[in-house]
Formats: C-alpha cells, sequence, structure tokens
C-alpha cells in the first residue's frame, strides 16, 4: 500500500511540473509572438530584429553581447548566472511567501508592502548601528530579523482583518501595500526622522538612501563570486535555499505545518475540530510577511544594491508581485519554490539583454509572467488534461493490482460508489413496524 | 468650493462607474479583481487613440476650426474605443472563469499583470519613453467645456452652478452619470438585469429556469470590463492630462472596495464613491483646498506630512472595510465556477 | 394504450465519469395518474428526472409525449412541453422576492422591461384556486421551507405545467404539511394533471400514487400498482433483499447526568429573533436522546452552541460536571465527540489524506508528535487500525484523498474516527443523511451499541421513522425552543407532527431542574 501511495505522489508531483512546463512554455511562446508581430508591422524593427529578440527570449541567459559583426553570440556567461542567482535570492522567498499563505487558502498579495516594511527596517538597522561599537556580522543579522520582524508585522494586518473581521484578505492586502509605499517614503524623506540616510556622497541625484556596504554591512560571498566571476552573487542565495527547506520540512512535517494546511483545505472543519483558524490565519499572514520582509533585507543586505524613490513615493516593488508567479510555478511545493524563483530571474537577465542588445524593451518578460499566472489560473484544466492522456493506463495498472492485492475487495476508482457494509449482519427479513 | 466640488467629482465618478463595472461581473458570478489592469489598459487605448487621431490631424483641425462641439464628439469616440478594448480585454478574464472553470482571484491578478506589463511594452515601442501622452496640446485646451463655449467673457460670471459644473469641467463626467443611471436601472428594472442578478445568486436555480448562466456571465463581465475600460481612459484624461502610465495607483481596488462598502447596491456606491472621491481629491491636492474661501489653505497649513495626506484614501478604505464588512453581503455565488454536470 | 401515456422515457441510458447513472430505464407516465418513482438514495432516481428536465443528455434512450418523440435540450425545452418540477433542493433565489422567484425566467416584458402587475395578477389567481396563498412581497430568505415549496409549485402553475415532477418533496415538511401537499397533489390529478413523485418513503407512495416504478443501483426494476402490492414487497423491490426496518435495542437504563444545558440561548445571523431561545434539557449516560423538528428550526445552532461553533449569548451548559460554555472548541473536544450534520463542510478535510483526516483532532496527542514533528508511522498504524475496525473502503487505504471515497464511506470514516475517540458524550447530527440502507443500519447499529456501553448519545434527526425508532427520549425543537419532551413508546407519528409544526407544546414547569 506504501508504494501505491508513494506512486501516486509521484504522480501528482509530475503533473504539476508537466503542468508548470507547459505554462511556462506557452507564456515564452507567446512572448514570442508578440515580438514577431510588434517587429513585422515596426519597419524599424524588422523581422531580422524580431528574430533577434526571440532568440534572446529563449536564450537570453546564455547571451554574451554582440560579435564584431554584429551578429549576437551565445555561450556561458557567468556573470549572467551569477546575476541570475542573485535575483533569485528575494524572489524565491518571495515566493515562498506567497505559497505558505496559498497553502493556508489566503492570497498574499501584500508581498510588495511587506517587502517595503522589511526594506525600510532592514535600512535604518543596517546604517544606524555603528560598526565601529557592534561587530558588522552581529549588525547583519540584527539587521535581517529586524527586516523579517518589520514584515511579518506587515502581513499580519491583512490576517488580523482577515481572520477576525472576515475581509477580503486580496482587498486588505492591496492597501497595506500603498500605505507601506507612503510610509516608507515618508520615514526617508527630507525633515523625516531617517532624512540622514539620504545618500549625498555617491549620488548627485536625490532620494537615494545609502548602500548597507557603507557602514561595513554586507553578505559574506561564500566563494560564490569566484565561481562566477563579475557577477553580483552573494551567500543570500544559500540563505534563501536553507529558509525554503526549512519551511518545507515545517510545512510537511510539523503538527503547526498540519494545522496551517488543515485551515486552508477546510477552515470550517479546521475549526470543527478545534484548530484555532483564526490564530492561524493571523500565523499564515505573518510567516508569509517575515519571508517578504527576509526577502528585502537579503537584497539589500547585500551591500551593492540602493533603496530609491522616483516620483512622491515608491513604487510598488515588482519583486513583490512576482512571489505570485514563483508560488504559482512551483504549485506552492518549497522546494519548487527555488527553481521557479531561477526561472523568473533568468527572465529578467532575459529583459536586460533584450533592452541592451535590441530595440526591444525588458517589459516583454513582464508579459511573458502575466501569461504564466493567467495559465496558472486554470492549471487544473491543464492537470486534467495532462492525466486525461494517462487515465487509461492508470486504469489499467489500478485494476491488476486490486486483484493481485489480498486487501478486501476495494473499490476501483471508476467503478460506482458506496458498496454497502457487511450486509451479512443483517439476516432476518424484518418487517415495517 | 467650487473647486473642491470639481475635484471630488473628478475622482468620485470614474470610481463610481468603475465600481459600477464590478457589480455587474460580480451581480453575474464573476470576481472581477482585474478592475484595475481593465482601467489601465482602457486608459491606454484611449489615450492613444487620440494621439493617433492627432496625428492623422482630425483633432487639430477641429481645434483650429473652434469646433468644440466637434471636439466633444471626437472624445466621446475615445471613449468608446476605451470602452471597447476594455470588455475586449476583460473577456480573458470571461473565457477562463467561465469557460475554463480557473480561479478568478489568480486570473485577475494576470491580468493586474498582464495590463502594465503590455502597455509599458506597447508605449516604450509608439512613444520611447514611459509616458504615452498626447501628441500635441494638453487635455484642458482639447476637451475642457469652458464658460467661453457659451458665450460668457473672460471676466464675466456664470454663478455658483455655472462656475461649478460647467466651466472648466468635462461632457465625460456627465456622460458617466447618465451612464451610471440608465445602468442601474437596466440593473432593476428589466428582465435581464433580473437574470444577470439570478447568476450570481443562485446559477443552478437559474440553469433550471432555462438561463444560459455561461452567457449571462459572459454578459456581466463584458459590461464590467467596457466600464472599467471607459473609466480608466475617464480617470486619466481628467486626471492626468490624457496620459498613459501603465498605472492608476490602485484605482481598481479603491473602486473595489467603494462597491464593497456600497454593498453592491448603485445608490450606495454613489455615496460611497462620493466619500472616497473626497479623500482622494484631499490626497492629490491638499495644498489648493481653500474650503470657506478666505484664501487660507487649511490644509496644507496644519504642518502634517503629503505622504500622510496620499495614505489616507487606503487608510480610510481599511478602516471603512473594517466597520462595513459585517454588514456587508455579497451576491452568494460570486467566484465559484458554475459546472453544468453538478447538481 | 399508447395514447394513454403522456410521457414516455424509453430505455434511457445516463452514464456520469466513473458511474452508469441510468441504466436502461423505461418510465412510462399516464395522463392524470400520479405516479412514483422509489428507490433509494443514490438509486438514480433524481438522475433520471434531470433527463426528464432537461438538465442531462441521455446517452442512450428516447422520450416521447403523447406518443411523439421529443428532444428535450434544456429546461426550455421542457417548460414548452409543460414540464415543470419541483427540486429536492429548492432553486430559489433568496434575495429575491416571491413575486420575482416566481416570474424568473418566464417574465412578461415590454422591451425589456418587466411588467410585474401583470404577473402579480396571474399568480394571485392561482394561489386563489388552489388555496397556496403566499406573501409575494416577501423575500424568499424570509419565509418558512413549507411557504418555499409553495412557492416552487406556484412557478409550475405559472408557467402552466401539466406535467408536474415533485422531487422529495416531503423531506422537509411536518406531517400535517405532508397530508396537505397529498391533497394538493390529488387535486391536480384531478384536473388531468400529471404527477411523477420522487421518494423512498413507502407510507406516502402507498397514501398516494396510483402506480410505482422501483429502481435500483441505476437498474429499472419493475413497475407495479399501489393497490396490487404492499409495504413489505416495495422495500424489498427497493432495496434487493429483506430489509430490517425496525433497530433492534434493549431498554435504556439512563445513568448519571453528562450533560446539562440550562438558558441557553443562541443568536441567529439572518433573523432578529434567537435561533436557540431559552433551551434546557439534561442528557444521561445509556441513552439515546434525540432533537426533532423541521429542519431550519434551531438544531443546527443547538448543536453548534453545544460544540463551541457558535457563541452562546446566554445559559450556562455542564459536561461532566464542568462548565464549558466558556470554553474554546478544543477544551470541549475533552468530554465531547461530534457527528457533524454536513461531512463536507465540517467533517472532513476533502483534500486531506484519510489518515490525515483520523487525526484531526488528536494530532497533538504526544502518540502521533514529538516536538511538534508528527509521528507519521504512528498516524499510518492508527488510520490501519481504524479502518479495519469499521470497515471503511477506499481505493489506496490510509492514503485515499477523502474527496475521492464514496459518500457511506466517508460518513463510516467520521463515525470511526468520532467514536473511537471515546468521549462520554456523542452528538451525531443526521449521520445518515444521503446513505442508502445498508450504511443507515449499520450507523443506527452502531449509536445503540455506543449507548449500551454507557456513553451519553444526543442524536439530531429530520427522519422521524430515525426519531421513532432509534430514541429513548425526544426533545422537539420548534422556532428556537424545547416544546416537548417525549416518550417514543407512547407518542404517535401524528402527534409528534403536531409538536414540530408548532401547534402543540408541553408547557414548562417553571425553571431549572
Amino acid at each position: 500500500m506504501k508504494e501505491r501511495g508513494s506512486t501516486l505522489l509521484q504522480k501528482e508531483g509530475t503533473k504539476s511540473v508537466l503542468a508548470s512546463l507547459i505554462a511556462i512554455l506557452i507564456g515564452l511562446a507567446v512572448g514570442a509572438i508578440i515580438i514577431l508581430i510588434v517587429g513585422i508591422f515596426n519597419p524599424s524593427l524588422g523581422i531580422k530584429g524580431a528574430l533577434e529578440g526571440v532568440q534572446l527570449v529563449f536564450g537570453g541567459l546564455f547571451s554574451t553581447g554582440r560579435s564584431a559583426a554584429g551578429a549576437l553570440t551565445f555561450g556561458f556567461n557567468s556573470t549572467n548566472m551569477g546575476n541570475m542567482l542573485f535575483r533569485a535570492t528575494p524572489l524565491i522567498l518571495t515566493g515562498l511567501s506567497v505559497a505558505v499563505a496559498f497553502k493556508t487558502g489566503l492570497f498574499n498579495i501584500g508581498a510588495p508592502g511587506q517587502y517595503l516594511m522589511g526594506t525600510a527596517a532592514t535600512l535604518i538597522l543596517a546604517l544606524s548601528i555603528p560598526t565601529s561599537v557592534v561587530p558588522a556580522p552581529l549588525v547583519w543579522v540584527i539587521a535581517f530579523v529586524g527586516g523579517c520582524l518589520a514584515g511579518a508585522i506587515w502581513g499580519c494586518i491583512p490576517g488580523l482583518v482577515k481572520a477576525f473581521l472576515n475581509i477580503n484578505e486580496v482587498l486588505a492586502c492591496i492597501m497595506t501595500n500603498w500605505i507601506a509605499a507612503n510610509l516608507v517614503t515618508w520615514l526617508f524623506d527630507n525633515g523625516s526622522l531617517f532624512a540622514n540616510l539620504q545618500n549625498h556622497v555617491e549620488n548627485t541625484k536625490t532620494a537615494y538612501i545609502y548602500k548597507t556596504s557603507f557602514n561595513g554591512v554586507q553578505t559574506a560571498k561564500l566563494g560564490l563570486d569566484k565561481i562566477f566571476p563579475g557577477s553580483q552573487v552573494n551567500g543570500g542565495i544559500v540563505v534563501a535555499i536553507i529558509i525554503a527547506i526549512l519551511i518545507f520540512i515545517l510545512m510537511t512535517k510539523t503538527t503547526l505545518g498540519y494545522q496551517l494546511k488543515a485551515c486552508g483545505a477546510n477552515r470550517h472543519a479546521a475549526r470543527y475540530a478545534g484548530i484555532a483558524d483564526k490564530r492561524n490565519i493571523v500565523l499564515s499572514m505573518a510567516i508569509a510577511g517575515a519571508l517578504s520582509g527576509a526577502a528585502a533585507s537579503l537584497y539589500y543586505l547585500s551591500g551593492n544594491t540602493e533603496f530609491y524613490w522616483t516620483s512622491a513615493y515608491q513604487s510598488l516593488p515588482a519583486i513583490g508581485f512576482n512571489g505570485i508567479p514563483v508560488a504559482l510555478l512551483a504549485a506552492s511545493h518549497p522546494i519548487g519554490v527555488i527553481f521557479a524563483g531561477c526561472f523568473m530571474s533568468m527572465l529578467d537577465i532575459v529583459g536586460l539583454q533584450l533592452t541592451n542588445l535590441t530595440a526591444y524593451n525588458e517589459y516583454i518578460t513582464d508579459v511573458i509572467i502575466a501569461i504564466i499566472v493567467y495559465l496558472s489560473a486554470f492549471s487544473l484544466v491543464i492537470r486534467m488534461l495532462i492525466s486525461g492522456h494517462k487515465k487509461r493506463k492508470n486504469a489499467k495498472v489500478q485494476t491488476v493490482a486490486a486483484t493481485t492485492e489480498p486487501l478486501p475487495a476495494d473499490t476501483p476508482p471508476g467503478t460506482p460508489p458506496d458498496t454497502p457494509p457487511d450486509s451479512a449482519a443483517v439476516e432476518e427479513g424484518g418487517g415495517e413496524a | 468650493m467650487t473647486f473642491l466640488i470639481q475635484q471630488t467629482l473628478i475622482y468620485a465618478v470614474p470610481l463610481m462607474i468603475v465600481a459600477l463595472a464590478g457589480v455587474f461581473a460580480e451581480r453575474s458570478g464573476i470576481i472581477n479583481l482585474a478592475l484595475e489592469g481593465i482601467m489601465i489598459f482602457g486608459a491606454f487605448a484611449g489615450v492613444l487613440f487620440v494621439r493617433l487621431m492627432q496625428q492623422a490631424g482630425f483633432y487639430v483641425d477641429a481645434k483650429a476650426a473652434g469646433d468644440w462641439v466637434a471636439l466633444q464628439g471626437f472624445m466621446i469616440l475615445a471613449m468608446v474605443v476605451a470602452a471597447v478594448l476594455g470588455a475586449i480585454f476583460s473577456l480573458l478574464l470571461s473565457f477562463a472563469s467561465v469557460n475554463l472553470k480557473a480561479d478568478q482571484t489568480i486570473g485577475g491578478t494576470a491580468l493586474n499583470l498582464l495590463a502594465p506589463a503590455l502597455v509599458l511594452f506597447f508605449i516604450r515601442i509608439v512613444a520611447n519613453q514611459n509616458t504615452l501622452q498626447m501628441a500635441e496640446g494638453d487635455a484642458a485646451s482639447y476637451f475642457m467645456i469652458k464658460k467661453s463655449f457659451f458665450g460668457y467673457g473672460r471676466s464675466e460670471e456664470m454663478g455658483f452652478f455655472g462656475s461649478t459644473f460647467i466651466d472648466k469641467t468635462y461632457l465625460a463626467t456627465y456622460i458617466c452619470i447618465i451612464l451610471f443611471v440608465i445602468l442601474s436601472i437596466l440593473l432593476y428594472k428589466t428582465r435581464f438585469g433580473l437574470r444577470l442578478r439570478s447568476c450570481g445568486e443562485n446559477p443552478q436555480a437559474a440553469d433550471s429556469l432555462g438561463i444560459n448562466v455561461y452567457k449571462m456571465r459572459y454578459a456581466g463581465t463584458t459590461i464590467s470590463g467596457a466600464l472599467a475600460g471607459m473609466g480608466g481612459f475617464v480617470y486619466a484624461l481628467t486626471t492626468a492630462n490624457c496620459a498613459s502610465t501603465g498605472e492608476v495607483a490602485g484605482f481598481g481596488f479603491l473602486a473595489l472596495a467603494v462597491m464593497i462598502f456600497g454593498n453592491w447596491k448603485p445608490l450606495n456606491i454613489a455615496g460611497a464613491a462620493l466619500l472616497f472621491g473626497l479623500f482622494k481629491c484631499i490626497a492629490a491636492s491638499y495644498t489648493s483646498i481653500d474650503i470657506n474661501g478666505d484664501g487660507v489653505f487649511m490644509l496644507a497649513e496644519i504642518g502634517v506630512s503629503p505622504h500622510l495626506y496620499r495614505m489616507l484614501p487606503y487608510l480610510i478604505t481599511l478602516i471603512v472595510l473594517a466597520f462595513t464588512s459585517k454588514k456587508s453581503r455579497a451576491p452568494k455565488a460570486e467566484g465559484i465556477p458554475y459546472d453544468k454536470g453538478q447538481r | 394504450m399508447e395514447t394513454e401515456n403522456i410521457i414516455e422515457m424509453l430505455h434511457i441510458t445516463k452514464e456520469f465519469p466513473g458511474i452508469i447513472a441510468n441504466d436502461d430505464i423505461t418510465l412510462q407516465l399516464r395522463r392524470g395518474e400520479i405516479h412514483a418513482l422509489l428507490g433509494e438514495n443514490g438509486a438514480g432516481k433524481s438522475t433520471l428526472m434531470s433527463v426528464l428536465f432537461g438538465l442531462y443528455q441521455p446517452e442512450a434512450g428516447e422520450i416521447r409525449k403523447n406518443g411523439e418523440k421529443v428532444k428535450i435540450n434544456n429546461p426550455n425545452d421542457a417548460t414548452a412541453l409543460g414540464i415543470g418540477m419541483v427540486h429536492q433542493h429548492f432553486k430559489l433565489i433568496d434575495v429575491f422576492t416571491v413575486l420575482d422567484n416566481i416570474i424568473l425566467g418566464a417574465e412578461t416584458t415590454k422591451l425589456g422591461f418587466l411588467q410585474k402587475k401583470e404577473a402579480r395578477k396571474k399568480v394571485e389567481e392561482i394561489s386563489k384556486k388552489y388555496g397556496l396563498s403566499v406573501d409575494l412581497d416577501a423575500k424568499v430568505e424570509d419565509i418558512t421551507v413549507g411557504m418555499q415549496q409553495r412557492v416552487e409549485i406556484l412557478k409550475m402553475l405559472y408557467r402552466d405545467n401539466e406535467i408536474l415532477i415533485f422531487d422529495e418533496p416531503t423531506a422537509v415538511l411536518t406531517p400535517q404539511e405532508i397530508d396537505e401537499l397529498m391533497a394538493t397533489m390529488r387535486e391536480f390529478a384531478k384536473e388531468g394533471k400529471s404527477i411523477l413523485f420522487i421518494s423512498h418513503k413507502l407510507n406516502e407512495i402507498m397514501a398516494v400514487a396510483d402506480r410505482v416504478t422501483v429502481l435500483r443501483k441505476g437498474k429499472y426494476v419493475g413497475t407495479v400498482d399501489t393497490k396490487d402490492t404492499d409495504k413489505q414487497s416495495l422495500s424489498n423491490m427497493m432495496v434487493g433483499r429483506p430489509v430490517q426496518l425496525q433497530v433492534e435495542k434493549t431498554p435504556a437504563t439512563p445513568g448519571e447526568v453528562v450533560l446539562s444545558v440550562e438558558g441557553m440561548t443562541v443568536p441567529s445571523h439572518t433573523h432578529k429573533r434567537n435561533a436557540v431561545n431559552d433551551v434546557s434539557f439534561q442528557v444521561r449516560k445509556g441513552e439515546i436522546v434525540c432533537i426533532a423538528g423541521i429542519d431550519g428550526n434551531g438544531q443546527s445552532e443547538l448543536v453548534y452552541g453545544l460544540a463551541g461553533l457558535e457563541k452562546c449569548s446566554g445559559g450556562s451548559i455542564q459536561l461532566c460536571g464542568k462548565e464549558i460554555s466558556h470554553c474554546s472548541i478544543h477544551q470541549r473536544g475533552e468530554n465531547m465527540s461530534h457527528i457533524p450534520e454536513d461531512r463536507h463542510k465540517h467533517g472532513l478535510v476533502l483534500d486531506f489524506t484519510l489518515e490525515q483526516n483520523m487525526v484531526l483532532q488528536r494530532f497533538r496527542e504526544p502518540r502521533f508528535q514529538h516536538l511538534g514533528f508528527i509521528k507519521r508511522g504512528e498516524v499510518r498504524k492508527y488510520a490501519e487500525a481504524l479502518i479495519e475496525q469499521y470497515d471503511v473502503r477506499s481505493g489506496q487505504g490510509p492514503v485515499t484523498i477523502a474527496r475521492s471515497m464514496s459518500g457511506g464511506n466517508q460518513q463510516k470514516a467520521i463515525i470511526a474516527r468520532e467514536v473511537d475517540r471515546d468521549k462520554p458524550l456523542l452528538i451525531a447530527v443526521q449521520p445518515t443523511r444521503g446513505l442508502d440502507v445498508g450504511a443507515i443500519e449499520y450507523i443506527h447499529k452502531q449509536l445503540v451499541a455506543e449507548r449500551d456501553k454507557g456513553r451519553a448519545v444526543l442524536l439530531v434527526s429530520l427522519e422521524l421513522d430515525e426519531v421513532m425508532s432509534l430514541s429513548d427520549r425526544i426533545l422537539v425543537m420548534y422556532e428556537g425552543e424545547i416544546v416537548g419532551e417525549l416518550d417514543p413508546k407512547t407518542i404517535t407519528v401524528q402527534e409528534l407532527g403536531l409538536y414540530m409544526a408548532g401547534a402543540k407544546r408541553t408547557e414548562k414547569e417553571g425553571k431549572g431542574a
């Protein structure tokens, strides 16, 4: 019976992976088609430009620029690879954030806000605590934990209003996003408490915050810069992967994970069984918020990224929203999130190559991402189509298994349910009273 | 006061019409989380149309001839274009949620991601920058109603009514109000409205009475898309000087909040939209609001950070939702895909 | 003979993925007769009627009206042929008025605008003619279930239907209301309307029907005249084997009080009055106390209040001598197990495996977890033991996803879990709803066995047969109050019905006790 169980799991797993791969392929194909159409109708780009664009969409990660003759060249590009891992770091974490909430039946579209709050807390802590007094690694830890906490608190808000006031968490998340966008700008704006953190040394532009490396606080490279020379990669990716594994253990092996999943799968039944559904909803959002906060922490603690706002307020960071497609692609599986995060950051690199090397711009990758999300919305249908192809084979396997097994003849799927139990117990034909 | 009323209307009317867009979708049983995205798309479509028409010379000629009636007609045309493209865009949502029985929240989110991405992609290619503006001139000079149209001189007064509701207003605002009334009647007094509402409450019952639930849901979502697309363009026209930037600052979500606050009923929504419009107006132009007309801009002089004013509409939304959510009553079947096979 | 049949359904076959719901079924309905369709839950009655009503398309077979072959693709076609149906689960829009519900789908309009005045006149005429009075401007959610059924009947009459299908119409009615409905049905038949009456209740069929067609597991068993048959043979036809219709049990020997409720009040979400109002009662060891009543009279809320799923606004609840009215659901669970009314909403996490469902309350126990880590092996062992002991059948044993199991086996899994928790009080709410006779017999036996083990059993049931045969004491609920405490050995069904309808009540002898 154990074997049957594990084959089932594998089957479900493969189905999810297949569904995601189909979504990715269709997304890339649509992106390529848009590029082609635009190229055909726009004389300045032309068919040649369009074909180059398509090449980059599929192979941008391995692009090495243009040759002297002006043709695109491809090959192993350590900068791209390293940068992909660097950019994947926050994406993996926001993806986990959305995935954990999904498992509890919540749609955490508030990751951008939580990310911003994490950003603010991390920057303030990392830049304000003097490294002359406190050792830099300790400051790093404090800033990281602070970022997680700030995100967790921000995630709690929609969790609380969802649990206790039954407000749609999507709407609450959106509102907290915009509140965070204004709040964070307010914190750093001229005349505010942390205006002194604005970078007036390096940049002539206003509204820039120091890099954390200004205070000597940055994530260790762990030798990754040797493997991927010329890139921004650092130890953050290792931290992100460790967190993903921890979340996997939390969700599958512990009573807390069991409770969270029970609340997500059927809140009523969880409540009936004495599981504190409201507490778990808030807890799930807090964990989700902490993960988004961690994403921001790792991104800004890298030491080579800087926070800025261009208009009157910080716009909502795409890294937050892109946690949604990461989680969807991974079917909310924490380990899957690692790979989905890498794929999404690869798309980022593709966007950069497109902007740098052709007349197209990076927004086409956002279109591809949106299409992947759209396809994920009916991944169930896709999965059904996949299993439709396999159904017959499985049915045969099932019946063989059923006949060889010395268990009480159970009903293989596909036969009418409700076999009456133990009719032997009713022997005497009674009459109705 | 005049300024306050005009500014409030400018924000309230798109909110109102987009909230009504939400009502049509949700009353038919589809959660339209994509209002924001459809607005972005509609705004882009309308602005692009205006720009192309200007480049083709039609609008510029009319303006040069001082033919303001024709210009208003062109503006209505742009609204129609935005509505049509909004409706087409919303078909993506209907198809996913009606035919493929997809998760409507995720489907809507996909559209919200898709709209800005597509729009910015095209704006970059068309305009080579991140904003798509009119080819020439500004929204006010082309499409605003001015007292000079009615023969008033520069220094002549139109009276409170005239200067508040006619001078320096947009016809689009009033078209939206009229549409709002007509569509509310459609929803409550006609066979179509009755059937649409039944699909959002109990599609099984509607089906058993021979009503085509799929068709009704398509109809509801398509009307929703048209209204949101038009609302997006009106928003861009009246508040952003007829420019498209690939965002509407969460306006579509505010409209959703207005819809919930208005309990899915048009009259309440109109009231809620005015309230939210006021807050949005304060957020946008608190520095130039002179409440009692004594030349003192009180809100600006209190010394509260502008960030707080900007935060206000969202904060208020959250608080208002907190207080009203217990009483609110959503259409019972919203968000649940209807499957004929299931009893 | 041919023209006598107004509707003929010939050799109908309808398949669903994995199940043949109707297998070569033939049904002939004569003009002006009341024709009963008898079968157990899941026998295919509703599917057959849905085919006739155009909700499903059959894979094989044909339908004839007045001898002519017809194609019914959707409910519109059915209505055009004069076929109307009162569904088991009413197809009403709660927030619409009665009038809007009646006209929906058959509206009179002018330029698309509703013309409600004409419609109102027509409805008023019909309701006067048949004595089916109802407030046309009331919202459906505010009227009683009996009234809602009246609205459904008016919907058919408004459409001038001549073939009327009633799908399990008596399940929600009091015995008196059932009598009224039967009279109305007979009147329709006298007028020449033809009636199809779906039921699994033999008494009603014998009382009102002219002929009976019996289905079993999707197959046609036979058609008989009611005057040529009796209940026992119908029952044998329906189940395919002799059925023990009476539960065997010894007289109860009640012991000490386990549950004592005093003045309990639970507010309602939809109405101003309380869902449960000032209710007091006790349940002792070794007895089955049954809460009887028409659906929606506060029974569900009473149980929710006891289990902690709803907040009580007043009163006290003592369980095993401990006040629990302010305890959490988890704390209450220490002395109470609960077979919930809705197995899909409360009873199971459908997307969890069977083994995960088996420890839904117990996963915190040291036996199943260590330092917050679940002991997979222990859970598996426990689930396998329960599955074997209670004969729960499923595709893949403990790792079966609960959703893929049959209703009967889902219910058995819940019963296994709740009974095995071994608590002094067992609450069972409609434990046999929607199950076939075999499963019902099994569950009844379990409940009696639990009683005999010395447990206090509180049973909520809507089925009068179940109430009469299983309980040791009956409490009748009407509009949120307990209006009578009755002895099943001395009370008649008719009298019980009067209590359920609120026409009769025993006065409280002062508060307390």
